[in-house]
């Protein structure tokens, strides 16, 4: 039950009548009764919530930061028609839009109404509650209630670097041999064997097999094909961190508590492990001086592995993909390449974050125990220097003994804004502490690197390309 | 509903506008300053010398009663029976002065015969206290005289002032529109009502005692007693209207949706923290070294040494390449920690100076 705005204004327009009353104490009794007695009237008449039957249907994956629309069919199996407002409820995040849509199904009929969706960070989103409000003739009080209609939407992972795909396309077609290119097509890989002509390296000749011929044969090469890669995915506490700036608009955040102090307390200065003790649904409020708060570094991590996936898929590979933090978040074995990229983006929609430390020795026994070949293992983690002395590094030779090691990291823009503050002793200060913290990743760059590892360390925006281009160098110095 | 509030505001107070300016006084009050009350009457009195005592129970009669007092009755309605026998035992003067119940106990003998028209009226007897004040605006009732009695301001069934003067002196008038604030003015009101009122030095005049203690005009009433008494029920009208509003408003269509949401931490925080922290500590000597060993991590490949060159090496090659003085380039690479913050914003200034020499030499 609801009472409208046409109730409270009968009642508050009663006091006039009240004050001029002869008898006050019973005018005001007998408005109640009155009032009560019309809502009565009013829910009595007004059309059944219950017996409401719904449908849904639309869409079921969005791209992030594209909308999609959710219809939803109202059926009024009753006798009574229902007229008055419907709220189909989403989270927040889903973007859902209108927040209350009107609703009016006559006895017996149906209505169809649509609800937009514009999310504003990945992962699936489920509809929660309909709910309806029914208002009666008179328009002074309403029947509700809510109904469950499941649904749905899982919000993609936006692949933003799809446009560097043409360029790396391009690329990969020149190390094959297929482009009208400067670059001579020759691979490493054996391909076939045919008849010499003149022009040919002599020393491609294959004497072995121009024996068995009256003919001379070469070899030809083409690039490696069929080879493995393994993206795996740390999503352990330090992909939760925000680097750069959302390519998404975050929705207008009402920010109802009190920019606390974001101060780490003394001592302990990784923020990240205060982060990590809260609870998951504890938004720690952001300073005073908001810079915006940017994307998660395992975003942007994805987007570098989708542009990967896509190239190597096209390069003849087989793509894999593990997300690992302490335990095993996604795995998918690629399967046929057609759909391989579909496939790598709807496991990749419902990761988050997990706040806890990354278990590299777990993840590398994961690794070892799928990949039973040698392959390409592009490691997407965080170069920070606490997590990996301990985590990575006693175990990255295990790892780069049995395949070729490619580590990615995504570099904060905001780091290097600070590395290059003078003028007052704070800024300096701040560049002091950039300075040491860019000081420790190259530091532990060059550790990795000692151990075998090839190293991507990029920012933001360039992380995708820049993974895209170590692929290609190391596919076209035959590491593969 | 900005509107509609207003409008309920707007009828509100011209209702208590309307209510509010009633003019109904206490008729013949010796406090009431309305046109129906007698305060002019009493303040005269009191510049003659008489005091008043204005009292609305028969106990405070008793108290003051005595000779040389005289008991003034307007109306006797809030009394009981018994206390009117009662008022008839007093040993004090009695001047009744309109209708009152009870007239044959409080004055035996005089009787009202029939209804008069209130309107001026000549004395016609020879009660001084009449002919002295000469015409007045009386009426209301006619009366019997019985004997010993006088009669004044007859009409044509008979006077309407009757004084019997027996063990007490008891004055009968048969309306009080004279000795009202109103009339007093008039004619030789106000000097009858004086001579009537003000005969004895102590007035003891009866009034029905107060509803509420206050009489409107008084200047004593409250803000909550000159109320009208649909207000505060309007009042109560409204709370309810804001309870139903309340309702309104506050039922929520369809529960609150929780939601999961990720953190929200910025990767750079753990440098600003750390930066934070050098700044309170006032860490010159690791914010210095970091600088320091940053821009020679950066000078070394440019000038073409290995990572396991001495310093020496490196002062020489930077110092070569960027034409500084080797003791200068000495001092900002590896020399003392700076003594103050503007020490420091002076190194980083001489870092980057060095750094961009050897870049563009």
């Amino acid at each position: 039950m609801a009472l409208t705005g046409r109730a409270g204004l009968i009642t508050a327009l009663g006091a006039a009548g009240v004050l001029f009353a002869p008898r006050p104490g019973y005018a005001v009794l007998g408005l109640l009764m009155l009032l009560a007695a019309l809502v009565v009237v009013d829910l009595l008449l007004a059309g059944g919530v219950r017996p409401l039957r719904f449908q849904r249907g639309g869409e079921r994956l969005v791209r992030l930061g594209e909308s999609v629309t959710v219809e939803l069919i109202a059926e009024n199996p009753g006798r009574r028609r229902v007229r008055g407002t419907l709220r189909d409820a989403w989270p927040p995040s889903a973007g859902a839009g209108p927040r209350h849509l009107r609703l009016d199904v006559p006895a017996g009929e149906r209505r169809r109404l649509v609800t937009t969706l514009t999310p504003s960070r990945r992962g699936d989103r489920e509809a929660v509650t309909i709910t309806v409000r029914s208002l009666g003739p008179l328009g002074l009080a309403a029947r509700q209630g809510s109904h469950r209609v499941p649904w749905t939407v899982r919000v993609l992972p936006p692949f933003l670097s799809r446009k560097h795909l043409p360029a790396k396309l391009s690329k990969l077609r020149e190390l094959e041999g297929r482009h009208p290119a400067l670059v001579r097509g020759q691979g490493t890989e054996f391909d076939s064997l045919r008849e010499y002509v003149v022009g040919d390296d002599v020393r491609s000749i294959d004497w072995r097999a121009s024996a068995r011929r009256a003919d001379v044969v070469v070899r030809t090469w083409r690039p490696e094909r069929d080879r493995r890669v393994l993206i795996v995915l740390d999503t352990g506490r330090t992909a939760a961190g925000r680097v750069g700036t959302s390519p998404i608009p975050l929705p207008p955040e009402p920010d109802r508590h009190a920019p606390a102090s974001l101060l780490p307390p003394a001592g302990e200065p990784d923020r990240h492990l205060t982060a990590s003790r809260l609870p998951p649904a504890v938004r720690p409020a952001r300073p005073a001086n908001a810079i915006p708060a940017g994307w998660p570094r395992l975003d942007w991590s994805m987007d570098a592995a989708l542009l990967l996936s896509a190239l190597a898929t096209r390069a003849g590979d087989r793509v894999d993909f593990l997300a690992h933090d302490r335990a095993v978040r996604a795995w998918m074995s690629g399967g046929s390449r057609t759909d391989s990229l579909s496939a790598l983006v709807n496991v990749m929609a419902p990761i988050e974050a997990e706040l806890v430390e990354a278990d590299s020795a777990s993840m590398v026994a994961a690794i070892l125990a799928r990949a039973k070949r040698r392959c390409l293992v592009v490691l997407l983690t965080d170069l920070n220097p606490a997590a990996m002395d301990e985590g990575l590094l006693p175990v990255l030779p295990q790892l780069a003994s049995r395949h070729v090691v490619l580590v990615a990291a995504v570099a904060d823009p905001r780091v290097a804004e600070m590395a290059s503050g003078r003028g007052t002793a704070e800024q300096v200060y701040d560049a002091a502490a950039a300075e040491h913290l860019r000081g420790e990743r190259a530091r532990l760059t060059a550790r990795l690197r000692r151990h075998g590892a090839a190293v991507v360390d990029a920012l933001p925006d360039d992380l995708a390309p820049a993974l895209a281009d170590a692929y290609l160098a190391l596919k076209a110095a035959g590491r593969l | 509903m900005v509107i509609f509030g207003l409008l309920v505001i707007v009828l509100a107070a011209l209702a208590a506008l309307i209510t509010g300016t009633s003019t109904d006084g206490r008729r013949l009050d010796p406090a009431d300053s309305t046109l129906t009350g007698s305060k002019a009457l009493a303040q005269i009195l009191r510049q003659r010398g008489v005091r008043i005592e204005r009292v609305s129970t028969i106990d405070d009669v008793v108290r003051l009663d005595g000779p040389g007092t005289q008991l003034l009755v307007s109306g006797s309605s809030f009394l009981s029976l018994d206390e009117i026998t009662s008022l008839s035992r007093a040993q004090a003067d009695l001047l009744v002065v309109g209708p009152v119940r009870g007239l044959s106990t409080l004055a035996p003998g005089i009787t009202a015969t029939s209804e008069a028209a209130v309107r001026s009226r000549e004395p016609r007897c020879d009660l001084p206290a009449a002919v002295h004040a000469g015409n007045a605006y009386l009426g209301g009732a006619a009366f019997t005289v019985p004997a010993r009695s006088t009669g004044c301001y007859p009409g044509a069934d008979g006077p309407s002032l009757v004084r019997s003067s027996g063990s007490r002196t008891v004055t009968v008038v048969g309306d009080g529109g004279f000795m009202t604030n109103q009339r007093l003015a008039e004619d030789g009101n106000a000097a009858l009502a004086v001579n009537l009122a003000g005969a004895r030095p102590v007035l003891i005049w009866l009034v029905p005692p107060d509803a509420s203690q206050v009489i409107p005009g008084s200047g004593q009433a409250t803000l909550g007693e000159l109320i009208p008494v649909g207000v505060p029920w309007a009042v109560l009208q409204l709370v309810i209207a804001l309870l139903v509003v309340a309702f309104w408003r506050g039922r929520r269509l369809g529960p609150v949706v929780v939601e999961r949401l990720p953190v929200v931490v910025r990767a750079a925080e753990t440098a600003e923290g750390r930066g934070r922290l050098y700044r309170a500590r006032r860490a010159r000597d690791r914010a210095s070294a970091t600088l320091r060993a940053a821009c020679v991590s950066r000078l070394t490949p440019r000038l073409g040494l290995s990572g396991d060159a001495t310093p020496d090496q490196i002062i020489a090659a930077t110092a070569l390449r960027s034409g500084q003085d080797a003791v200068w380039v000495r001092s900002v690479l590896y020399g003392l920690i700076p003594a103050d913050d503007a020490g420091l914003v002076a190194l980083a200034g001489h870092l980057d100076t060095l750094e961009r020499q050897v870049r563009e030499p």
